[in-house]
C-alpha cells in the first residue's frame, strides 16, 4: 500500500512510468471486467485505454480514503457506459454466444462457467455487483462506491443475485438427476 | 467462503484474458501524450496571493474618477435634452388607421324559438343549401 501511495504521488507529479507501474497489476483484471460490460472485445479494449488515460489525467482528484482499485473500477464503469451509449447496444441483446465477448472468451477456455449463467439471469448492475464481490473480492462499501449505489442496494442485490444463481443451480441439478 | 462464492471465484479466474502487446503499446503511447492535471488549489496561486496596498489605492481612485466622468456626461446630456417648455409631448397614434377593415358579409340571426329549435332549423337549412349546391354542380 505504501508503495502504491508512492507511485500515486510520483504519477501525480507527472511520471507516466510510475503510473504504468501503478496500474500494471490492475490492467488484466480491468479488461476482464470490462468484457462483462461492453458489447465487443474491441470496445472493452477501448474502454480500458480510456479508463487508464482518464485515471492518469484526473489523478489529482483521487481520494486516498478510497482503495485505488475501487476508484479505477468506477472510472471503468463510466467509460464502459459511455461506449455502450455511443454504440446503442444493450448487453441484453447479446444473448447469442457469437456476439457476446465474455462468452467468446469463456468458450475458448471452458465449456461451462457460472458467469454465463449469471449473465443470462441478472441485469447489468446486479451482474457487476456480483462480479466485483466474487471475482474481485471487493467489500460491499467498495462495490457501492464503484457502482455509485447505496450500500443497502448493493447488499439486497447481491443477495438477489445469489438466490437467482442458487435457484438455477438447484434446478439444473434436479434436471440432471431426473435424466439419471 | 461458501460453495457458490468459491465456484464464482474459480470460474472468474478461469477466464484468461491478458492485455495484448498491441493494446499495451497503444496505452503507453496514449499515456505519453497526456499529462496529469494539477490540483485546482495549486493551479491558481497567483489569484490568492495578497495584493500590495498601492494596488487598492490605484483601483479606488480609478473607480472614483470613472464614476465622476459618468455623472458629468449624464448631467450634460440631460441639460441638452430638456426643452424650454418643460414636459415632453407625445404625438397620438391612431390605431384605427393601422388596422385593416374587413368587409364581412353577415346577417344577423333572428332568434324566435328556443336555442335548441333554432339550432335544428339552422342545421336543416344547411343541409338544404348543401343539396341545392350539389344539384347545381351536377353531383
Amino acid at each position: 500500500m505504501t508503495n502504491e501511495l508512492q507511485l500515486i504521488s510520483a504519477a501525480k507529479a507527472g511520471s507516466a512510468d510510475a503510473f504504468a507501474d501503478l496500474v500494471l497489476s490492475y490492467r488484466d483484471r480491468l479488461l476482464r471486467f470490462l468484457l462483462t460490460r461492453c458489447a465487443s472485445y474491441a470496445d472493452a479494449e477501448d474502454a480500458l485505454q480510456d479508463t487508464l488515460i482518464n485515471a492518469y489525467r484526473y489523478l489529482h482528484s483521487y481520494d486516498p480514503r478510497w482503495r485505488f482499485s475501487t476508484w479505477l473500477y468506477r472510472i471503468a464503469i463510466r467509460n464502459a457506459q459511455k461506449i455502450r451509449s455511443q454504440n446503442v447496444v444493450e448487453l441484453g441483446d447479446l444473448s447469442d454466444e457469437e456476439s457476446d465477448p465474455l462468452q467468446q472468451c469463456i468458450a475458448a477456455s471452458e465449456t461451462e462457467n457460472l458467469w454465463i449463467c449469471a449473465r443470462r439471469l441478472l441485469n447489468d448492475d446486479v451482474f457487476a455487483a456480483m462480479w466485483l464481490r466474487y471475482a474481485e473480492d471487493m467489500s460491499v462499501n467498495d462495490i457501492s462506491k464503484a457502482l455509485d449505489r447505496s450500500a443497502s442496494w448493493t447488499k439486497v442485490n447481491l443477495l438477489r443475485g445469489r438466490r437467482a444463481l442458487e435457484a438455477e443451480l438447484n434446478s439444473s441439478a434436479n434436471e440432471s438427476k431426473a435424466y439419471g | 467462503m461458501d460453495k457458490l462464492a468459491k465456484q464464482l471465484r474459480a470460474d472468474a479466474e478461469r477466464i484468461e484474458i491478458n492485455v495484448s502487446d498491441e493494446l499495451d503499446q497503444r496505452i503507453a503511447a496514449s499515456l505519453r501524450g497526456v499529462s496529469p492535471r494539477t490540483e485546482p488549489g495549486l493551479e491558481t496561486p497567483a489569484l490568492i496571493r495578497p495584493r500590495p496596498a498601492s494596488f487598492w489605492w490605484a483601483s479606488s481612485l480609478t473607480g472614483i474618477a470613472a464614476a465622476a466622468v459618468v455623472i458629468a456626461i449624464v448631467n450634460s446630456q440631460s441639460q441638452q435634452a430638456e426643452p424650454a417648455g418643460g414636459a415632453a409631448t407625445t404625438s397620438p397614434v391612431t390605431i384605427a388607421a393601422t388596422v385593416p377593415v374587413i368587409d364581412w358579409k353577415t346577417e344577423s340571426a333572428m332568434l324566435t324559438s328556443p336555442l335548441r329549435q333554432e339550432l335544428e332549423n339552422l342545421q336543416s337549412d344547411m343541409k338544404k343549401a348543401e343539396q341545392k349546391v350539389k344539384e347545381d354542380i351536377g353531383l
